[in-house]
């Protein structure tokens, strides 16, 4: 699947009360791009990620990636579209801590069309083993470091060959070595799939592998930059 | 429709009734799985809420076994005490209760009896299609168990050839039933009376011989110790019904020497001829009854007993079948954050809605496979009970009843199990990925 653009215009995401969390008049993202997302707490970077992904609904504008504005998709319909377009990798992993490495990475493979699940497999082996997992593919999730679970993560967002991954603070639970592994892994993945990246961080080094760097405060962009 | 349902063979009706019971829960099954492949999600969900999952099956367990038991358990009782009735054709006695004659000659419970007398003995023993007449004359013990008079055509119309001894041939011989405590060769002096009531000292100086031992019947003669009439009559100090210096066994009986017997087995030579007997002896001084009449108004009640309970133990699993659904409600919210997460990377509604019902299916169907066992083994532990306390040989069984019971109560609760996975659905994603 080719990498679609990502065109924001007019978005605004209010809260029950009709408190303003995010507004953004315009922001392009060009298709192969890795941008990093930075701001303080509550600047609505997360809250920015999620509309891009869906899984917040926008009171206004549009969320255009490609040709197809996700903001009017139904639920089912924007599902399709996270499985088929976006790898999500969250802060906190999100594992299964019941199934092994490779069931989580593969774990895509459960609801996917029948054709499409022998290649999620696969695909799901190989990033474990790209990512440095390659042997624990049958161990269960719960035995593995901190580092390692959020290899696993990323595996998983990889496995159905998304043309675009989004990040939420993916280096925040780790330490400094393991947040750079981690960081050196997703900038070469952008860099070398033509995928699309944005992810939310604070760290500084993450942010500084990545070609683009928003900045945002009380929900609006207030510094736009390129390496 | 009906005629075609009547014209199938009763088998086939069961394994339809079956069929058509658990077809709702199959269907609902294959509708909300087509196409998906949610068991090792589920399978990592059983594991990581064990206990709690094993509650839950425990709950539906119990609540199953106790509807399968009920069920097995009155069946058992029903056909263990109409085999013990099935030697006994037409009972003769004084008139009175027959449900009283029928517990105290069939399955030797202790009462107080009016005697037929020996003229009346004389009367039926002697009528037209009369294949024996044998007395039972109880009221005798020892060591707890009955001493019945009867006569040897009542031993080998019980229990058939004797696998060990022979038949007693004089007033002081025996024959004990299967499971008495005496064996061949064995003297013994019974006890006058039954229970703690009983006088161990009353007939000393008398002993009988056990000189053989009946096969097993399934009725609680296996536990008592049959002799000759006479004996009983000779050991209370009264005439045998025979001339005195008669030292011989069985009837012909004199009627003025016979002293009376509590109740009278009759077998007539033809099988429609008991009911000629039965119009014959029921009168003023007489009362004539099958004990399988009796004991068939017995069920009846006992049906209606049943019928009741069956409301309770399916009340029962209402009750506790809400309470599942309850409990896989706030099980959701306990996996709520799993959920969230498979629709966050991209997992349709109807699959996660799968993952939720399959979750619910795989505690029913556990615990509805588990009831079923458990009401068997519970069945025939009572079984065994009820066997041991009244020698009335009680076996459960499974039949078609509990697998209708159970194909229905899955059947419904998996279509109840809908609910939780439409709950399910229906929260806000982004909330439970956060929590």
């Amino acid at each position: 699947m080719a990498t679609p653009a990502l065109q924001v215009s007019g978005l605004r995401v209010t809260s029950r009360e009709g408190r303003v969390l995010l507004d953004v008049p315009a922001l392009e993202v060009p298709a192969g791009q890795s941008v990093a997302l930075r701001g303080a707490s509550g600047a609505g970077k997360s809250t920015l990620l999620h509309v891009l992904s869906g899984l917040v609904r926008p009171a206004a504008g549009q969320v255009i990636w490609g040709v197809q504005d996700i903001a009017t998709l139904s639920e089912d319909a924007r599902a399709r579209f996270r499985r088929v377009t976006l790898g999500l990798i969250f802060q906190d992993c999100h594992l299964f801590e019941e199934l092994s490495a490779l069931g989580n990475a593969a774990l895509a493979s459960a609801f996917a069309p029948a054709p499409d699940r022998p290649a999620i497999r696969q695909a799901a082996g190989h990033w474990l083993a790209a990512l440095g997992l390659g042997s624990s593919g049958p161990r269960k999730v719960d035995s593995h470091s901190g580092g390692e679970r959020q290899r696993i993560a990323v595996a998983r967002a990889l496995a159905a060959n998304p043309p675009v991954i989004l990040a939420d603070e993916p280096t925040a639970a780790l330490d400094r070595v393991n947040a750079d592994a981690l960081g050196a892994d997703l900038a070469q993945l952008a860099a070398t799939g033509g995928r699309t990246l944005i992810t939310v961080t604070h760290d500084a080094q993450l942010a500084g592998r990545m070609a683009r760097q928003i900045t945002m405060a009380d929900g609006r962009i207030v510094e736009d930059s390129h390496a | 429709m009906p005629d075609l349902w009547a014209s199938l063979s009763p088998i086939m009706q069961d394994i339809l009734l079956a069929l058509l019971l658990i077809a709702p829960g199959l269907v609902t099954g294959a509708v909300v799985l087509r196409g998906l492949r949610p068991l090792p999600l589920v399978g990592a969900m059983l594991r990581r809420f064990f206990w709690v999952n094993l509650l839950f099956v425990g709950l539906i367990t119990v609540s199953v076994g106790i509807g399968v038991g009920l069920l097995a358990q009155e069946r058992g009782l029903r056909q263990g005490t109409a085999r013990a009735a099935e030697k006994f054709d037409l009972i003769v006695a004084a008139p009175g209760s027959e449900v009283t004659a029928m517990l105290a000659a069939v399955y030797l419970q202790t009462s107080d009896m009016a005697l037929v007398t020996g003229a009346q003995y004389a009367e039926f023993a002697q009528a037209e299609g009369v294949a024996f007449a044998a007395p039972i004359a109880f009221g005798d013990s020892y060591l707890g168990v009955p001493v019945v008079g009867t006569t040897t055509d009542f031993v080998t119309h019980l229990a058939g050839p004797l696998p060990s001894g022979r038949p007693f041939a004089t007033p002081t011989e025996a024959v004990a039933g299967a499971y008495a405590p005496v064996a061949v060769g064995d003297s013994f002096t019974p006890a006058h009376g039954h229970g703690p009531a009983s006088e161990d000292d009353a007939h000393s100086g008398f002993a009988y011989t056990v000189t053989g031992v009946m096969a097993p019947t399934g009725s609680p003669w296996d536990r008592a110790i049959l002799v000759p009439v006479e004996g009983v009559w000779a050991v209370h100090g009264l005439s045998t019904g025979h001339p005195p210096g008669d030292t011989r066994i069985g009837p012909p009986f004199v009627p003025e020497l016979m002293p009376g017997t509590p109740a009278v087995l009759v077998r007539a030579t033809e099988l429609w001829g008991n009911y000629a007997l039965k119009s014959q002896f029921t009168r003023a001084d007489l009362m004539a009854f099958f004990p399988g009449t009796v004991l068939s108004q017995l069920h009846g009640l006992m049906r209606d007993v049943r019928s009741a309970m069956s409301v309770m133990a399916v009340l029962t699993q209402v009750l506790v079948t809400l309470s599942v659904l309850v409990g896989l409600v706030i099980l959701v919210r306990l996996i709520a954050r799993s959920l969230a997460l498979l629709r966050a990377v991209g997992a349709p509604l109807r699959f996660v809605f799968a993952v939720v019902w399959a979750y619910s299916a795989a505690l029913i169907v556990s615990g509805a496979g588990l009831g079923l066992a458990f009401g068997w083994v519970a069945a025939r532990g009572i079984s065994a009970l009820v066997t041991a306390r009244t020698d009335v040989l009680v076996t459960a069984s499974l039949s078609w009843p509990e697998a209708h019971l159970v194909a229905g109560f899955v059947s419904l609760t998996l279509l109840l199990a809908l609910l939780p996975g439409w709950l399910a659905v229906r929260r806000p994603l982004l909330s439970d990925l956060r929590n």
